[in-house]
């Protein structure tokens, strides 16, 4: 489903230049479930988001499906991520402005939808999450759990098959990021392709490939039996 | 889609309400403003369309020469000789009409008011169709016969169908009403605001001046007034080009050459502009400047809001990553900040309309305008407005906020960085420019206002109490009686009689040169003709030689009289070339004006001092002053200083007592100055109220801003504070952050103030000497504005703890 070749990725301010990327080789398949760990600053965010085609490489190639998409413009990337990709971030980002109902339903605005077709799906990832009493709610009014929920059935509303998070459960207790790896797990049983960034061993084990970053290098990449 | 923007913008107003309270009020202010000048000088540029023939008819002006140095370039009359010159000449044109305007005393049983009455040719009536309640046009051609409006009919008579009653001019004529016309509109230039006093509300024929005062229908060349207006009709194949290529002919074939002088040629108004053209025989340009001040304030008002909203939307960079991550092209967000924006300044027109039907009602009670605000022609014209305003002032925060890539915008580095901080300081420093020009061209003018009511101290402004309209023949009969009954009053000091009085912008002149018959040699000498005591009555002390005797038969003027004793001015005297007053007693000079005549003789008796006598905006002219009796029309009593309303009463009773039939005209010399002193006093005060708005939503502006940046600091503030800054320091950083903007602004601001109060000034012959120093005051003035404004935030910011400011983040 996705490959990445020999990717570089490095930031240039005046005078230092900093490698966030060094080389990193990686297959996914669809129907995976990735973690991707390391400390701080090993590149792991820098990674999701070339993966996830909101920035490219400095070099390398990146094969998504069957298309090397390392050199897509933005306009190109952004019409590939609202068909393939749902995202799923650790501080939810979601719209203070808009409703609970509203913010998933922005996951379907840029799509070509009916309305009713859209309100359909939207109950539909409400429904499934749980938190359909709370459509007419906004973020403000909404426990941190209940907004990562909702992060969750923005991510998946659209039916993109790869579904990436960053540090999902970063801002959660342990109750509520265990529920929203819960989440992802069943998501991940249907068939979507999951890629996480964490920290937590304990949530890395919900996945079935554990990919670990040092330095821009991927240094182990342990697939785990089922 | 559009309507979820729309949705997502109120939702967005609701959640920032302050902000939203101030881009809206702000906005809208602006708004007023422009729309609100914008009807007025389309108002004031369209009027007349009642007439049928409106689209034919013009109104023909005068060039001034430049020798008649009286602060205009044009001026809306003509000689009234040029009408039937024009008529007799010109077989093309279809119509030329007169219509002098005149006061004269209207009695009807013993009851009378002083009436301008127009004085028109027959064609009047055909070019003109006014509504006929009774009688019509054609009676009007006898010198007998007068047309009154409905409501001046009322006035004299307590109703409106009066056809056939009589009234009674000056006492002595009797003229029978053949027409009742319904009063005209406000918004026609017969009713213009320029001429106060000069309503349109009685015509009659202009043989009724011959019949009153043997005036020659010819016309003459003596007199511009004002209130003289030319019409011509042309039929629908001619155009104003050829109209006035014709009168450019016909000024070389026919106006004499003492006349070019005065005139320098002619132009032709179309009717509907014509009340601009009485605006612009002002010479101040106040229509073009309520144009330009209205749009400036609108400017700032939108930089205003552009600053505040690219503020603001900094503080949706998230917003716009994740609608970038789920997809969002930049065009559709693009759509969204515009339609936020429209929706702004929808409100803001709304807010705007609902002020001005507010202003509009009060602004005409207290004007006698009829300014509407007609929706349905204006309608397309404010919804473009609207569009114009909330996409120019909301296209470039919606740029900067859409233009960051996914990432960038959901970690926010907008806010944390100084994007677009050198537009905003830019932003800033424009409308800061725009409302320091102002308020300093207003100092300027203020000032040079204040000169001019300095000067005009020279004369006892308040303690002369004028008395109008004494050349009747029959009261000028009267006079010495009169001067005997006001002498007698205890609070009265001295009487006098003259042509004219200070301030009042009459130039009566005499060619005149000291060698007999001197063409080279000659100049226009300014005339005053008075008795004797005017010199006392006004304190103008006689520097040389004697005042006037009126006993002394060659110290008056007379008919065929050949020598004759006169007091004259410094500058007359140096024009004339003598060293020195004293030099000049006894010397004489002489009359050019008329050279089939006598040529008269004149004996410098006494000097005085150079007065401004017209004052305001005129240069110091050379004056001469003489003794004579008939051309008396205005009188001066000077009061003793104090209870001035006794004083009054007991004029106004001594005048009733000699001159029963005559109600008194009189009014204070203060009066007379603020005829003209009121329109500059006008100019300031629109200025000034542009100005306060501009400084105003300026101030407001950097008020949000200031309010903002000090938050997307509070970071910095805090390191800084843990590394030992004190409160004063901190605030100081703050303040000098928006005073660089101030300072650059006010670079640009002063110089074109400097220039553009030039105009003005130019317009005045005694000018302020400078104005760097008033420029260095407004300029003061604008940056402690901004200090104090920005000082607030940036002592309570500096004053917060430290912890607090670092956790922020």
């Amino acid at each position: 489903m996705l490959k990445l070749h020999d990717m570089f990725k490095v930031y240039r301010t005046d005078e230092v230049e900093t490698v966030a990327l060094n080389g990193v080789n990686m297959e996914i398949d669809q129907g995976e479930f990735v973690a991707i760990m390391g400390p701080s600053g090993c590149g792991k965010s820098t990674l999701l988001n070339i993966v996830g085609l909101l920035d490219n490489p400095t070099s390398g190639d990146y094969w998504f499906f069957d298309e090397n998409v390392a050199k897509y413009s933005e306009a190109q990337r952004s019409i590939i991520r609202k068909k393939n990709i749902g995202f799923i971030f650790q501080s939810f980002n979601l719209i203070d402005e808009l409703t609970v109902a509203e913010n998933i339903e922005l996951a379907l605005l840029y799509h070509k939808m009916a309305a009713s077709e859209r309100k359909d799906r939207v109950a539909a990832a409400m429904d499934r999450m749980g938190i359909a009493h709370r459509a007419k709610h906004m973020p403000g009014q909404l426990s941190g759990g209940q907004q990562q929920r909702v992060a969750v059935a923005r991510a998946v509303v659209g039916n993109q098959p790869l579904i990436l998070a960053d540090e999902p459960t970063g801002n959660l207790d342990s109750v509520h990021g265990q529920e929203v790896m819960e989440m992802l797990r069943s998501l991940n049983s249907e068939g979507t392709t999951v890629v996480m960034v964490t920290h937590s061993a304990a949530h890395a084990d919900y996945a079935h490939r554990t990919v670990n970053l040092f330095d821009g290098h991927v240094v182990t990449d342990n697939t785990r039996a089922a | 889609m559009t309507w979820n923007n729309v949705i997502i913008a109120l939702r967005n107003l609701r959640k920032h309400k302050v902000f939203a309270l101030m881009n809206i009020i702000g906005l809208a202010i602006g708004l007023v403003v422009f729309v609100f000048g914008n009807l007025l000088v389309n108002y004031e540029a369209n009027h007349d369309a009642n007439f049928a023939n409106a689209n034919r008819i013009y109104s023909v002006g005068s060039i001034a020469a430049p020798e008649l140095d009286v602060g205009v370039d044009r001026i809306n009359s003509t000689f009234m000789a040029v009408g039937p010159v024009l008529g007799t000449t010109l077989s093309d044109i279809e119509y030329v009409s007169r219509s002098m305007a005149e006061e004269y005393l209207i009695t009807r049983n013993g009851d009378g008011f002083y009436q301008q009455i127009r004085f028109v040719d027959a064609a009047f009536f055909e070019m003109f169709d006014f509504e006929f309640l009774a009688g019509d046009p054609k009676a009007m051609d006898s010198p007998s016969a007068v047309l009154m409006t409905e409501s001046s009919a009322i006035r004299y008579f307590g109703r409106a169908n009066v056809l056939g009653e009589t009234v009674t001019l000056d006492n002595e004529f009797d003229y029978s009403v053949a027409a009742i016309v319904r009063d005209l509109p406000r918004d026609t230039h017969f009713n213009s605001s320029v001429f106060l006093a000069a309503d349109f509300e009685v015509v009659m024929s202009i043989k009724a001046l011959g019949r009153m005062r043997d005036y020659d229908l010819a016309g003459d060349w003596n007199n511009l007034a004002l209130n003289n207006m030319l019409y011509v009709q042309l039929p629908a194949s001619l155009d104003q080009a050829w109209l006035q290529s014709q009168l450019d002919a016909v000024y070389e074939r026919i106006v004499p050459v003492d006349q070019r002088e005065v005139t320098a040629g002619f132009y032709v108004t179309p009717l509907k502009e014509t009340n601009l053209a009485i605006w612009d025989t002002l010479g101040l340009p106040v229509i073009e400047v309520v144009r330009l001040l209205s749009l400036l304030v609108l400017v700032v008002a939108c930089v205003n809001y552009t600053n505040l909203a690219t503020a603001q939307s900094l503080g949706r960079s998230r917003e716009v990553g994740m609608r970038k991550t789920m997809g969002a092209g930049r065009g559709q967000l693009l759509t969204q900040f515009l339609t936020e924006s429209v929706v702004i300044a929808t409100l803001s027109m709304l807010v705007a309309i609902a002020a001005l039907e507010l202003i509009i009602p009060l602004f005409n009670a207290a004007t006698d305008k009829m300014l509407v605000l007609d929706y349905l022609g204006t309608l397309p014209w404010l919804a473009l407005a609207v569009l114009i305003v909330g996409v120019g002032a909301g296209i470039y925060p919606a740029l900067l906020i859409t233009k960051a890539t996914p990432i960038e915008a959901l970690r926010d580095t907008a806010r944390k960085g100084r994007k677009g901080s050198r537009t905003r300081s830019l932003m800033i420093g424009g409308q800061f420019a725009i409302s320091a020009f102002m308020l300093a061209i207003v100092a300027i003018v203020f000032t040079q206002n204040e000169r001019v009511k300095e000067t005009s101290f020279e004369f006892p402004r308040s303690e002369v109490y004028v008395l109008n309209r004494l050349n009747v023949d029959d009261i000028r009969e009267r006079l010495d009686v009169l001067e005997n009954e006001l002498e007698a009053l205890p609070r009265v000091d001295s009487v006098t009689f003259s042509s004219q009085v200070p301030f009042e912008q009459n130039n009566s002149t005499h060619d005149v040169a000291r060698l007999p018959g001197d063409e080279a040699g000659k100049f226009a000498i300014q005339v005053m003709r008075m008795r004797p005591d005017f010199l006392e009555t006004y304190d103008i002390p006689v520097l040389a030689g004697r005042s006037l005797d009126r006993n002394n038969a060659s110290d008056e003027r007379t008919v065929g009289q050949e020598t004759l004793n006169v007091i004259v001015n410094e500058l007359a005297i140096q024009t004339l070339g003598f060293a020195s007053p004293q030099d000049a007693i006894g010397e004489r000079f002489f009359d050019l004006e008329v050279p089939d005549t006598v040529a008269r003789e004149y004996v410098i008796v006494g000097v005085v001092p150079t007065q401004n006598i017209t004052g305001l905006f005129n240069s110091l002219k050379p004056w001469v002053y003489w003794y004579q009796e008939n051309i008396v029309r205005v009188g001066s009593v000077r009061i003793t200083a104090g209870n001035m309303s006794d004083a009054i009463d007991d004029i106004e009773r001594a005048w009733k007592r000699v001159i029963p039939d005559y109600p008194i005209q009189g009014r204070f010399l203060d009066d007379v100055f603020d005829d003209v002193y009121n329109i500059l006093k006008l100019m300031n005060s629109t200025l000034a109220g542009f100005a306060f708005i501009a400084m105003a939503l300026a101030l407001f502006g950097l008020f949000g801003l200031a309010a903002f940046m000090a938050t997307q600091r509070t970071k910095e503030i805090g390191v800084r504070k843990v590394l030992g800054a004190n409160n004063l320091q901190i605030a100081r950083l703050l303040v000098w952050q928006f005073s660089r903007p101030v300072l650059w602004a006010l670079a640009i601001a002063l110089p074109l103030a400097w220039f553009a109060a030039s105009l003005y000034l130019n317009f005045f012959s005694d000018r302020i000497p400078t104005s760097i120093p008033i420029l260095a005051v407004a300029g003061l003035i604008a940056v402690l504005l901004a200090w104090l404004t920005v000082a607030g935030h940036a002592v309570r910011i500096a004053r917060a703890n430290p912890v607090r400011a670092l956790r922020y983040e």
